[in-house]
C-alpha cells in the first residue's frame, strides 16, 4: 500500500513538474504567407489551440473574434469559421479546431486576428486567453506590418515578418494596452506540422520544446529561427481581470502571440 | 600661363569634383535597387484601375504606363499621378499586359485576363 502511494505521489509530481514544458500556443496557420500576381488568392486559415512542437491539440471553442486588418480597416471574419475536427498520431480523441477561407482583393499586408473564448486550464488554475495575429502580404506592398492593430496585449514586429529566411533574426516589441511591457518573458515554438518542415523534430529534452527569451527594459526582444517553417512567439502576462470557475476567481494568462514563416535559403 | 602646381592644383580639383559627382550619383540611385516597383489593376465595371507602388507604400508617380492586347498591339497610354494611380475603360474584351515604366529601369507588368473582364 505504502509503494502505491509512492508511486501515485512521484507520477502525480512528474506530471505537475512536466506540464509547464507544454506551452500552449494560439495558432492561425495561413495557407500561404506572401501572394503574387498570378497565384491562387484564396488563403485558408486554420485556427487551433496547440502544443506546436509536440503537435497535440487542444478542444476550441469558437473565438470571440476574428478579423482581418488591411490599410487601417478592418473587417470581421467571424462568421467566415467553420469548426472542423482532427487529431495528431498520438492522440486518442478528436478535437475541434477552426477554418476560414478569406479572399485578398488589393495589394498591401493583412493582419488577421484572433481572440479565443477563454480556456480553462486546470493543471494551472487559471484561464488562457491567447490573442494570435499573423500577416500576409500581397502583391508586393508592405505597408503596415509594423503597426498595432490594437488588441488588449500583441507582439508588433520590428522585423518584416514575412519573406524570412532560415536562421533569420525575428524582432518584435511586446505591448500591453498599448504600452511596452518592461522584460516580458517570451516563449517560442517551432510548429512540428509545418508544410516546410522536411522532417519532425523530437526535443531531447523539455527545454528544447520551448525556447525561452526575455525583453528589453522596452518590450523589445530577439530570437533568430533555425528551421525552416512556421514559429510562434508567445508573451506571456496575467491579466488585471480576473473570471469565474465553479463561482471562484480565477486568474486569466493573456498571451500576446504572433507567428512567421521562414524559408530555407536555395 | 598656368605654373605647374596650378596645373596639378586644378587636375586635383577636377578628380575630387568628378569622385563627388559619382558619389552624389551613386547615392541617388543605389537606394532604387532595394525599391523595386510594383503594379497591380483590378476591374470594376467598365474600367481597369491600376496602382502603382513601391514595397513600402510610397506612390510611383509621374510613371509612364502603356496597355497591350494579346498580339502586343499597344491600346492606350498614360501617366499615373500623384497617388500612384491611373485608370481607363476597357479598350477592348481582350486579356491584357499593362506595363509600369517608372524611369531608371524600374519596369514591371500586370496581366489581366480576359474573364476578369465580364460581359
Amino acid at each position: 500500500m505504502e509503494k502505491i502511494l509512492r508511486y501515485t505521489f512521484l507520477t502525480a509530481l512528474f506530471l505537475t513538474t512536466s506540464l509547464p514544458a507544454w506551452a500552449h500556443f494560439g495558432l492561425i496557420l495561413p495557407s500561404d504567407d506572401i501572394i503574387t500576381q498570378g497565384e491562387n488568392r484564396t488563403l485558408n486559415l486554420q485556427i487551433k489551440f496547440i502544443h506546436p512542437l509536440e503537435q497535440h491539440s487542444m478542444e476550441m471553442v469558437k473565438p470571440r473574434a476574428f478579423a482581418v486588418v488591411h490599410r487601417g480597416t478592418s473587417q470581421d471574419l467571424l462568421e467566415t469559421l467553420q469548426p472542423q475536427k482532427g487529431k495528431s498520431s498520438d492522440q486518442a480523441e478528436e478535437f475541434t479546431y477552426w477554418t476560414a477561407d478569406y479572399t485578398i482583393k488589393r495589394p498591401g499586408d493583412y493582419t488577421f486576428h484572433v481572440e479565443p473564448t477563454p480556456y480553462w486550464e486546470p493543471a494551472e488554475d487559471l484561464f488562457i486567453v491567447h490573442y494570435t495575429k499573423v500577416c500576409v502580404q500581397a502583391f508586393g506592398l508592405g505597408e503596415s506590418w509594423d503597426q498595432p492593430v490594437g488588441l488588449e496585449t500583441e507582439i508588433v514586429p520590428l522585423t518584416r515578418p514575412y519573406g524570412l529566411w532560415v536562421n533569420n533574426l525575428f524582432s518584435g516589441q511586446v505591448l500591453l494596452k498599448g504600452e511596452p511591457v518592461a522584460f516580458a518573458k517570451i516563449e517560442i515554438e517551432y510548429l512540428n506540422e509545418s508544410a516546410d518542415n522536411p522532417s519532425i523534430v523530437t526535443a531531447p529534452s523539455d527545454p528544447y520544446v520551448t525556447q525561452v527569451v526575455k525583453a528589453d527594459g522596452n518590450g523589445v526582444f530577439h530570437y533568430a529561427m533555425p528551421r525552416a517553417g512556421w514559429w510562434g512567439f508567445s508573451a506571456l502576462n496575467e491579466a488585471d481581470w480576473t473570471l469565474k470557475h465553479e463561482g471562484v476567481d480565477k486568474a486569466v494568462e493573456i498571451g500576446a502571440v504572433f507567428w512567421v514563416r521562414t524559408r530555407e535559403m536555395k | 600661363m598656368m605654373s605647374g602646381d596650378r596645373r596639378q592644383e586644378t587636375g586635383d580639383r577636377i578628380v575630387k569634383a568628378l569622385l563627388f559627382g559619382l558619389a552624389i550619383l551613386l547615392l541617388w540611385t543605389a537606394p532604387c535597387f532595394a525599391h523595386k516597383v510594383n503594379l497591380f489593376a483590378y476591374v470594376e465595371g467598365k474600367t481597369v484601375y491600376t496602382e502603382s507602388y513601391f514595397p513600402d507604400g510610397r506612390a510611383v508617380v509621374n510613371g509612364k504606363i502603356e496597355v497591350f492586347d494579346t498580339d502586343k498591339t499597344l491600346l492606350l497610354k498614360g501617366q499615373t499621378d500623384s497617388e500612384g494611380l491611373f485608370h481607363f475603360v476597357i479598350p477592348k474584351y481582350d486579356s491584357m499586359t499593362i506595363v509600369l515604366d517608372a524611369s531608371m529601369g524600374h519596369k514591371t507588368t500586370y496581366r489581366i485576363n480576359r474573364q476578369e473582364l465580364g460581359e
